[in-house]
């Protein structure tokens, strides 16, 4: 019992971070039809913001002008080098910004070296939030979730309840007709993007407190949210909430189940067998965890080609 | 049909490719069999890519899963469970790179564009997670390794001996590869890239053409693998990681993936450059980073295109308009670059622990560093200057120069008949002059 509520609430946390970034990545793809490889990038771009602002200022500083510095980098990227390669083609694009990714992640290991840093939360965030049974939940774990869930409200009163939103809405399905209509389409597209990379800056100053920051977090954080914007269909941000939520649950409870297959084929009596074979079938779930994610893509793609939520193939 | 200036143009560059070994120094004989390799797999990922458009950005788990299979062919010869020619080895390679394309590829091309491109990625991340917790297979973290085994009287010894190998082998899949181009499934890898909903109402299955022509991609990156492993005759799990994966994409298409020697020109290029830098700075995955970025921007079709432009637009008397502003482009080009450079070196430096180490031995004090052979006083203004005026001078010597280049390239294409009015501007200052 204890095992489940606390996996139930890391993963639930950990499913919203990953909604934090997969949203304005769903959100730029949706509109633009740019799968913008360096999102992870602005992600790990907001840490090492919030990294070194912490050291220079305060933490709380670090959160308020990590989006904004991620966001001013997602402005100059759409206005000096999406929208120069345009004309050649999304898969162009997707390549831009993969070299893009490259370059951050080197700048930013020109700078920062090839360790990880030492990003922590400040001293009266360190407390447990409550006790369930006899285990101390950490506060931030609480604050992260919280962090993501005001964005999510946030974004969703921006985009239903807003004339901004309402242009947005609408360039997203019918581009010329807004632009006939007197609004600037260059603009809206430069400002989803910067809106996106912004809480892609956010969700990494507020996460690399918590979890590990350094030169690695953006790739292997990056290819899960590929997975879920995958998984929950590309440009629905319902979907990336969903995908988010499942792939966070599926780590969590993965990560502390040490069974394997050959556990559960022991079930029906060939467990001997199985243990004889060795390899893949007695490999414990918990050493696996990670490529948890991709077999469950596997599995979506498997049942459903265009995602939980899309409609689009 | 091909033309006879081709035929002898390619027996002269494999002339040259055979005699070789003679010349080079084992250092550099070892650069050429990377280089080959290097060359093999930007070519079999172009297959998927620039002929049907397949964008994958996963092929590091083919390559890999080919260079395990060889070397586990080898270890089983070596422990003599059976007899199996060491130059036929590559075969283990193109047989698992085949089988794992077909059922990768078979999920990968339920989605088309950019979904492609993402679940590739996903599923060489699987391989990459699943690799060092499984050790009969993968050999956990430190990988496996074996010995070259003689066969057909040839020890295997030798640098020598692998680099014929490597080139035989590079050589048939390179004619095989092209040859697969002209075949009518080659054509339908086209036909797919450009508009599969027409395909489909051919009556063609494009999904089943797709893994196909995936498998068959994959089927020469496993070679491109298990050549890589006869020659360094040990592999571990870091070879699935994305940075391989991504290797081989900023090779082809700085080479030029419209092309079908671009790839394998932009890998051997970028192989050598990468050997080179890596010795001299550790900052020179950033300097790969910006020339990607930079042909990305302003030469689209790559190296190999720009090559193939010329080759193609300008006429026999044209070359005298050219290379003065040529030598200008390389000039600024270069300008820019030493700025570049410095600067980043210089940072580079100045951020070192061992610099930060003697800064706290100071007292906090800038201490002078040491870069290409001399000392900077990192706080003093008149370093800085240094970079400053280069990109300076060079930033404003580059739109002159484009505007003469561009003059040039008219001048130079002008009398050709049906020709274009003018080339993208930025085709030809991305010659030499990175803006």
């Amino acid at each position: 019992m204890e095992y489940i509520v606390v996996s139930v609430l890391n993963g639930v946390v950990h499913g919203l971070l990953l909604f934090m970034v997969s949203a304005g990545l769903t959100l730029i793809f949706g509109m633009m039809g740019v799968l913008n490889f360096a999102h992870a990038w602005f992600y790990m771009l907001g840490a090492y913001v919030g990294f070194t602002l912490t050291r220079h200022g305060g933490f709380w500083l670090g959160l308020v002008m990590a989006p904004f510095v991620a966001g001013i980098l997602g402005v100059l990227v759409e206005r000096y080098m999406l929208r120069r390669v345009h004309k050649y083609g999304h898969a162009h694009e997707l390549l831009l910004t993969f070299g893009l990714a490259f370059i951050i992640e080197e700048v930013i290991k020109l700078f920062y070296g090839d360790a990880l840093v030492s990003y922590q939360m400040p001293n009266y965030m360190r407390f447990a939030a409550f006790t369930i049974f006899e285990t101390n939940y950490p506060f931030y774990r609480l604050f992260m979730g919280a962090v993501a869930l005001a964005m999510f409200a946030a974004l969703y009163l921006l985009l239903t309840r807003t004339r901004v939103g309402i242009v947005v809405r609408a360039a997203t399905y019918r581009p010329t007709t807004v632009e006939a209509l007197g609004h600037n389409l260059p603009l809206v597209y430069m400002g989803v993007f910067a809106g996106g990379s912004a809480l892609a800056g956010l969700a990494g100053a507020v996460a690399g407190a918590f979890y590990p920051t350094g030169p690695s977090m953006a790739v292997d954080f990056g290819t899960l949210v590929f997975v879920v914007v995958v998984i929950g269909g590309l440009g629905s941000v319902v979907g990336a909430l969903i995908a988010s939520l499942m792939i966070g649950l599926f780590i969590s409870f993965s990560v502390g189940l040490n069974v394997s297959i050959a556990d559960l084929l022991g079930l029906v009596g060939l467990g001997p067998w199985a243990h004889e074979l060795g390899g893949l079938f007695t490999l414990q779930l918990s050493t696996v965890a990670n490529s948890m994610p991709f077999m469950l893509m596997l599995l979506v793609l498997l049942i459903r080609p265009a995602g939980l939520m899309g409609d689009r193939q | 049909m091909i033309k006879t200036r081709t035929i002898v143009l390619l027996l002269a560059a494999l002339g040259l490719l055979v005699l070789l070994p003679l010349f080079l120094s084992p250092n550099l004989l070892n650069a050429a069999i990377k280089m080959m390799i290097a060359a093999l797999f930007a070519l079999a990922f172009t297959l998927a890519m620039g002929q049907a458009g397949m964008l994958s950005f996963g092929h590091a788990a083919y390559y890999g899963l080919g260079a395990f299979a060889a070397l586990h062919l080898m270890r089983a010869v070596e422990q003599k469970l059976f007899g199996f020619p060491t130059p036929l080895i590559p075969l283990a390679g193109a047989l698992v790179g085949f089988v794992f394309g077909l059922a990768f590829g078979w999920f990968a091309t339920q989605r088309t564009g950019v979904y492609f491109s993402m679940v590739t990625l996903a599923l060489a991340e699987l391989l990459l997670t699943l690799a060092p917790t499984w050790n009969a297979l993968f050999g956990g973290e430190s990988g496996i390794s074996t010995m070259r085994g003689a066969s057909w009287g040839v020890s295997f010894g030798d640098d020598a001996h692998v680099y014929y190998l490597t080139l035989g082998w590079f050589v048939v899949s390179a004619w095989c590869m092209w040859a697969f181009t002209k075949t009518p499934v080659g054509r339908l890898a086209l036909a797919l890239r450009d508009n599969e909903q027409r395909v489909r109402f051919l009556g063609f299955n494009a999904h089943v053409a797709r893994t196909l022509i995936f498998a068959i991609s994959c089927l020469f990156a496993g070679v491109a693998g298990a050549l890589l492993a006869i020659a360094n005759e040990a592999t571990n799990y870091t070879i699935f990681s994305a940075q391989a994966s991504a290797n081989v994409v900023l090779q082809t298409f700085i080479g030029g993936a419209g092309t079908f020697f671009g790839p394998a020109l932009g890998a051997i290029i970028m192989t050598f450059f990468a050997r080179v830098t890596s010795d001299l700075t550790r900052s020179w995955l950033l300097y790969q980073g910006l020339i990607f970025v930079l042909v990305m921007l302003f030469a689209p079709q790559g190296l190999g295109g720009l090559v193939a432009l010329h080759a193609r637009k300008v006429k026999a008397g044209g070359w005298k308009h050219l290379v003065a502003p040529y030598l200008l482009c390389l000039a600024v080009g270069l300008l820019l670059i030493a700025g570049l450079v410095f600067a980043v070196e210089s940072i580079h430096v100045v951020m070192t622990d061992a610099y930060l180490a003697q800064r706290t031995a100071a007292q906090g004090e800038w201490v002078p560093y040491e870069l290409f052979g001399r000392s900077f006083e990192p706080a003093s203004p008149a370093t800085w200057a240094i970079p400053i005026m280069l990109l300076a001078v060079g930033g404003w010597l580059l739109p002159p120069t484009r505007r003469i280049t561009q003059r040039a390239w008219l001048a130079a294409t002008r009398d050709l008949p049906g020709e274009p009015a003018a080339p993208s501007p930025a085709v030809t200052a991305g010659q030499g002059a990175p803006p």
